[in-house]
């Protein structure tokens, strides 16, 4: 795993490739309580595909230069997720290559890495290293991540005394003042008041000025417009349109009508 | 716009440091949860030891009076009984390796043997932790210390690639067939007897000596009771052991390798 870019491939050029998505195809079993054999769990990449299996991508390739910012649309179950969480590596393709040259930011279950009984300090000392901060480097941002997710009352409270909505709003943060170049945000910004739902809004306006690449899921056109300049539409886990986001837009309300 | 906005230069540390860096993370986090959430904290983890400990002194010395191990009993118990703890405490929680940090899996893509390996690290830190009760009962029982206690150290690194390669296997499988983690916890109970803790190899029948080798325990306990009984050395048992271990680390890291794939989409 870890990063398949070269050195090369790692210079701050503007327009280079960040992501290479080639060919990508993943498949699931429809019923998860499906009999496993041995043979299925250790058969590797070239083995066929069984009846009770479907694919949840298939065919999927495209590449994203540094700067971008791409709306991934398409209707429930069409494969948007877990496109995202190819590109995040948290799962791996069983078809074509998935290339993601630089760090990526995940805003994708966000509150996966809090344990409830740390504090809200160690919580954040925590999530902050295993995306890849080291203790200084938290030290000098801990002013600002506890600022914006307007907690700084509950330093010391232990993270399962907190509502879900502080639970959001500081998982957000932490991941906000990564310095990755790829932000990959699904739909968890649904949560959370208007209030806090607009300031982290505001705060990838920013991060996309700052020349971040952006990787957006969303079923909220306003959202999408507002963040994207491209948009990839998925249908039935194939690429069936990848051009300016209204286009995609347009397409998709067309296929929804 | 603050500066944190800007575009980060070129990323920082290799694969290698990145890999410690955040074993070392989730290491302390499991320690830290185990103590914050407890008033004993750190007796807890030497208290189950000491208990079986008391239980199989009793029986063998006070009501059986049958020789088994070396004398002093207490010493010899326990300087095997301390390092089943950490096979033991590794093993059985690498069934729920996955299962209990599903959230945190799906949500970072640090390397996967980390989530099996900090098992291995936090377990055999509180048995480092624990040494100190050996040690205080060597003195007090007034055990005998020899040269070879220089061996200590080889007993712990044969037992970390023993261990590391048990639990890569058992970590995997468990989130496809669910029943093994019970299977493991009897096993485990198997082995615990099948091992020389509670009696030393020479104990067991003839026949039956040759065969204890190929239990890679039985090595690394031999390792560690040399420096309090030097009799109990058997470099035999430390050469197939050893080998074993290291056979049984390539198929961990094989079994891990190919099951990964699976092993994400499932959780």
């Amino acid at each position: 795993m870890g990063d398949v870019g070269s050195g090369a491939a790692r210079q701050v050029a503007a327009g280079h490739d960040v992501i290479a998505v080639e060919k990508v195809g993943i498949r699931f079993k429809r019923n998860r309580r499906a009999r496993r054999s041995f043979k299925d769990l250790f058969a590797g990449r070239t083995r066929r595909s069984r009846p009770d299996e479907f694919w949840a991508l298939r065919d999927v390739s495209f590449t994203v230069k540094q700067g971008e910012a791409i709306g991934v649309i398409g209707r429930n179950g069409q494969g948007k997720s877990t496109l995202l969480k190819l590109v995040a590596e948290v799962v791996l393709p069983d078809e074509g290559r998935v290339g993601v040259f630089e760090g990526v930011a995940p805003l994708i279950e966000i509150t996966g890495g809090f344990v409830d009984d740390l504090s809200v300090r160690d919580n954040v000392y925590l999530t902050a290293g295993l995306h890849g901060m080291t203790r200084k480097e938290v030290d000098a941002r801990f002013e600002s991540i506890i600022d914006f997710a307007e907690i700084g009352d509950f330093l010391d409270t232990p993270y399962k005394h907190l509502s879900s909505g502080m639970r959001v709003r500081i998982a957000f943060s932490v991941i906000a003042q990564l310095e990755e170049p790829i932000i990959l945000v699904d739909e968890v910004l649904a949560v959370g008041d208007k209030g806090f739902r607009e300031k982290c809004y505001r705060r990838i306006e920013e991060l996309l000025a700052g020349g971040r690449t952006l990787f957006f899921v969303s079923h909220n056109e306003r959202d999408l417009r507002r963040f994207c300049t491209r948009g990839l539409y998925l249908d039935k886990g194939r690429l069936v349109f990848d051009g300016p986001i209204d286009d995609a837009l347009a397409r998709y309300a067309a296929d929804t009508a | 716009m603050s500066a944190a906005t800007q575009l980060p230069p070129a990323r920082k540390g290799g694969g290698w440091s990145r890999y410690r860096h955040s074993l070392w993370l989730l290491t302390r986090r499991d320690l830290r949860v185990r103590y914050s959430t407890s008033a004993l904290g750190y007796v807890w983890s030497i208290l189950d030891p000491l208990v079986m400990a008391g239980i199989y002194w009793f029986v063998f010395t006070q009501v059986f009076q049958r020789p088994v191990g070396a004398e002093p009993y207490i010493v010899f118990l326990l300087s095997a009984l301390l390092p089943w703890m950490w096979f033991n405490g590794s093993v059985s929680d690498s069934t729920r390796a996955f299962l209990r940090e599903a959230k945190l899996i799906r949500s970072t893509k640090i390397p996967r043997t980390i989530w099996v390996n900090r098992l291995v690290l936090s377990k055999g830190i509180e048995f480092v932790a624990s040494i100190p009760v050996l040690a205080f009962f060597a003195v007090f029982s007034g055990a005998a210390v020899n040269v070879d206690l220089v061996w200590f150290p080889l007993g712990i690194l044969l037992q970390a690639v023993l261990t590391v390669g048990v639990t890569l296997i058992v970590a995997p499988l468990v989130v496809f067939f669910r029943d093994l983690e019970r299977a493991v916890k009897l096993a485990l109970r198997f082995l615990f007897y099948a091992s020389p803790i509670i009696y030393g190899t020479h104990d067991l029948p003839a026949e039956l000596q040759g065969w204890a080798a190929f239990n890679p325990l039985s090595g690394v306990f031999s390792l560690y009771r040399a420096g309090f009984f030097p009799d109990q050395l058997d470099w035999y048992q430390v050469g197939v052991g050893g080998l074993m271990s290291l056979v049984l680390l390539a198929i961990g890291v094989l079994v891990f390798q190919r099951s990964e794939r699976s092993v994400l989409k499932e959780i």
